[in-house]
């Protein structure tokens, strides 16, 4: 072995006053217990012959002793100067070695405990890694898999029973053909949570036209699901097409119920959540998005109504059943919040997968009054919602003023968060959906 | 992370309190090591995880325990600078000066939960220091007494007599002759910084003892 043993030995004890026991020497160089000891005992023995600093060494005498007729395995650490004394009382020496080398007379043991106090506790999980003492059947538990295999076994119970209400709150709202196929999907996500990740699968594949083979291969693996949902909303992001944003809502809807059923997916989740918080717990995502008033639910919510609206009535902004009063409401702005709602998708690709949930949302009626001016007025109305914020916060956004205030202020935030020029159609837009709007109520 | 100030006396107690079990264990450590007393009142105990001397006599525990008792309001509010264990020889001249230079921080953070067993880990390193220094150090002569000198900030000891007046363990200035050294040689023993405490402890050793 080389020679710059001695030199960090040397180090140790002449410079920094350590104690060097063979052990601590072992884990600090990282070598065998017995190289430790062959490094203490040839330093001691070149210092010795060098004779230049006054250096004291312990050794460990292990052997066979006899005491009152009794023959016992003895293992002590003696001091040099008594280590010739004790060898000739022990019957049968086994083993004799350099324990610690030292500058320091000790006076008693604890040091040396001291010294090896610190340097075990930080290599506590491979103290023994340099060892000589070996157990083949001395295996730990592997502790992290299971607290995994636990975690498991507990979170499938409790979000079926929360999937539930949240699967009744939406079924009566629904009342377009989209929403039955994933209705028929939320049923097998009730009953198990293994097919509940390949039924989201299967779900998600064909909605989810760029991600579709990268999600057949990603049954079952969470974690990896959660890249080809965030690559997609990422893909989103540079397309402005009405029919993509409804298949994102779509997709994002199943996504959302496939996320609150598996318990694993828990990134995907996250990502959608990631404008409001990043709550890895699916449950308490739902339970918070149950009782959340947040404007980025309400523009969920009318984002994704508006974006059924299209196809079935072109005209009409939003049809929603229960209230009509809406309708008005959403017919003055309702292109330009389409080209909002469509930026905003891109703008916030994240936010789209949110969960069909029931909410109370500041919505704005606007009604004819008496002096035969349109009147808005905002009041808060429970409503189903899964898109994104922007959408809801044009709406929400209406004062109570005349049309043309209405329009000129619902534009303004328009203005601030799309681009420029989407904001110049909106201002037209506006415009024209306020007067086709004030033909209609007459 | 809590940010504690000094008025918050609670947390200041917590540190006095630690400083001042260490200053017992440090203080019956050096006593056993620098041979004042003979090793055979010491007995094998248990601090910091680690096996320590304590002294078993009892007039001598209670001496330092009343002396840490009246240093305590004094590392509470910070005004304690040296705590100094001195050995001296039968003419009552210092051959040896333990100083434990004490500083804390005026804001208090606490940063991470594992602090205090940082900090233990930290005293366990000065109580090992303390252990092997008769490496560095020359021997006494025989009959060495010691005590216990406090240098202080500005005038604190005005709220040290109030303390004298209820334990009735008297302090006093101490004479030039105790505190005086000639020519005196510097051996650092060890630092240590932690949220809580700043300490470093160095010998100041007389050139000629004997």
């Amino acid at each position: 072995m080389d020679e710059l043993y001695l030199d960090n030995i040397d180090e140790y004890v002449n410079d920094q006053d350590k104690i060097v026991t063979y052990k601590w020497l072992s884990l600090t160089l990282g070598v065998h217990v017995n190289t430790a000891k062959q490094m203490l005992f040839h330093y001691l023995d070149h210092k010795r012959k060098e004779s230049s600093a006054q250096l004291n060494a312990t050794y460990l005498v292990s052997g066979k002793f006899v005491d009152n007729g009794q023959t016992c395995h003895k293992v002590s650490v003696v001091k040099e100067d008594k280590l010739e004394d004790f060898k000739s009382k022990m019957s049968l020496i086994v083993s004799v070695h350099v324990y610690s080398v030292q500058k320091a007379l000790l006076k008693d043991s604890g040091p040396l405990y001291s010294v090896d106090y610190d340097a075990v506790k930080d290599n506590m999980k491979n103290c023994s890694r340099y060892s000589a003492i070996r157990c083949a059947s001395a295996v730990p538990v592997c502790s992290p898999e299971l607290q995994q295999t636990r975690e498991i076994q507990q979170s499938p119970t409790p979000e079926p029973e929360n999937k539930k209400p949240g699967m009744n709150g939406e079924a009566n709202l629904a009342s377009k053909p989209s929403t039955k196929p994933q209705r028929g999907i939320m049923g097998m996500f009730a009953n198990k949570s293994a097919p509940k990740n390949q039924d989201g699968g299967k779900d998600v594949k064909p909605e989810q036209k760029e991600d579709a083979p990268v999600v057949d291969l990603h049954k079952g693996k969470p974690d990896v699901k959660a890249n080809p949902m965030t690559n997609f909303f990422g893909s989103q992001a540079a397309k402005k097409v009405v029919k993509t944003v409804e298949e994102a809502a779509q997709s994002s809807f199943s996504a959302e119920r496939q996320r609150q059923t598996s318990p694993p997916e828990e990134k995907p989740a996250a990502a959608v959540e990631l404008p409001k918080d990043t709550k890895k717990d699916s449950r308490s995502k739902t339970k918070r998005l149950v009782d959340s008033d947040s404007e980025e639910e309400k523009m969920d919510k009318k984002k994704r109504r508006r974006i059924k609206k299209p196809e079935p009535d072109s005209s009409d902004e939003d049809v929603i059943p229960d209230s009509p009063q809406r309708m008005e409401t959403r017919e003055p702005s309702w292109s330009p919040k389409k080209k909002v709602e469509s930026v905003s998708h891109s703008h916030q690709g994240n936010s789209e997968m949110k969960t069909r949930k029931r909410r109370r949302v500041l919505k704005s009626r606007t009604f004819l009054d008496d002096e035969g001016c349109i009147v808005t007025e905002k009041g808060y109305e429970s409503e189903s919602y899964s898109e994104a914020e922007d959408d809801v916060q044009a709406a929400k956004r209406a004062p109570r003023n005349p049309v043309a205030a209405k329009l000129s202020s619902s534009t303004k935030p328009d203005e601030k968060r799309s681009h420029k020029k989407t904001s110049a159609n909106a201002n037209k837009g506006t415009k024209q959906a306020s007067i086709m709007g004030f033909f209609q109520k007459k | 992370m809590t940010t504690l100030t000094r008025q918050d006396l609670n947390f200041g107690q917590v540190v006095a309190d630690i400083l001042c079990e260490f200053l017992e264990v440090a203080i019956h450590l050096i006593l056993y090591v620098r041979e004042v007393y003979p090793s055979g009142i010491f007995q094998k105990r248990k601090k910091y995880n680690v096996p320590v001397q304590m002294s078993c006599h009892p007039e001598l525990n209670q001496y330092i325990q009343d002396t840490l008792y009246c240093v305590k309001p004094l590392i509470e509010k910070n005004d304690a600078e040296k705590v100094a264990v001195v050995i001296m020889d039968k003419e009552h001249h210092p051959v040896e000066r333990f100083v434990f230079e004490i500083s804390q921080p005026p804001l208090l953070s606490i940063s991470s939960d594992t602090l205090l067993s940082h900090v233990e880990q930290l005293l366990r390193a000065f109580i090992l220091k303390i252990s092997v220094c008769d490496a560095v150090l020359n021997n006494n002569p025989p009959g060495c007494s010691f005590t216990v000198l406090v240098h202080t900030r500005d005038a604190a000891t005005r709220n040290m007599e109030k303390v004298q007046v209820i334990k009735d363990f008297p302090w006093i200035v101490a004479d030039e002759q105790e505190v005086h050294m000639q020519e005196p040689r510097l051996i650092p023993l060890k630092t240590m910084t932690s949220d809580i405490v700043k300490m470093q402890l160095y010998v100041e050793e007389r050139a000629q003892k004997t």
